[in-house]
């Protein structure tokens, strides 16, 4: 009897149909609002200055308005502080204090690995480096 | 001239669905740290559309501090992703459905 691909239907659809019925809605709304014409920015003032000059409440310095952003700075350095003491404590192992270095870090999530045959393979492959290149050598001087 | 700010919020809207439906679909965590990523980008455009729209620089610079919280969360993400690997060996979300192991 011969089978042919069918459509895998079924409530594992769901996810994507709400997501795409989302964005039906969200393009329905923005393409038939009006937003009139965009004011836009000067074209011979640096927007970059500008930018630092809000970052640190000097916007009166600048042309182009804004708000001040000197305590958003700050609490948003204390936010990724405490974001990286954050992540550092998640990263460190429980029973030893010492932190994770370049060394013991695995790539495997920590299972020990067998360095011992890794180490006698490599010194007998340069052993039979070294013998091959005198051979060479010694063929040459003759 | 310029692009009018319809587009950039279909533009922003695109791109919210598409981290939504990674967040409700994706079992690897590492899939749903990148669909929340594309979640507050989308967030971003839309700061720096109205930000153009009305000539004014606030969004712009909200947005940076919007890309800096996203670092935070990330950092943190990927902390918590590490201990899910020590201690359930995957990194799926579903499996880890217990407090204490």
């Amino acid at each position: 009897m011969p089978t042919r691909p069918h459509l895998n239907l079924g409530s594992h659809l769901l996810p994507g149909l709400v997501a795409l019925a989302l964005f039906a809605v969200l393009a329905a709304v923005f393409l038939t609002s009006s937003f009139g014409e965009a004011a836009g920015f000067p074209t011979d003032v640096s927007i970059t200055a500008n930018i630092g000059y809000a970052l640190i409440d000097l916007q009166r310095l600048g042309t182009i308005p804004t708000d001040g952003f000197l305590a958003a700075l700050l609490i948003i350095a204390v936010v990724l502080d405490a974001a990286l003491d954050g992540a550092v404590m998640l990263a460190k192992r429980e029973g030893d204090e010492k932190l994770i270095g370049i060394e013991s870090t695995r790539t495997d999530g920590g299972r020990p690995r067998d360095s011992a045959a890794g180490g006698t393979d490599s010194g007998s492959v340069s052993d039979t480096a070294s013998d091959t290149r005198t051979g060479t050598n010694t063929e040459e001087a003759n | 001239m310029a692009v009018a700010v319809q587009y950039y919020l279909l533009l922003s809207a695109a791109m919210f669905c598409i981290g939504l439906l990674g967040i409700l679909t994706r079992r690897n965590a590492l899939f749903l740290l990148m669909s929340v990523e594309l979640m507050l980008n989308a967030a971003n455009i839309n700061l720096v559309a109205f930000s153009l729209q009305y000539g004014n620089l606030t969004g712009q610079v909200f947005s940076l501090f919007v890309t800096a919280l996203a670092a935070a969360e990330v950092a943190l993400g990927i902390g918590i992703l590490l201990v899910l690997y020590r201690n359930f060996g995957d990194v799926d979300i579903t499996k880890a459905t217990t407090l204490r192991w």
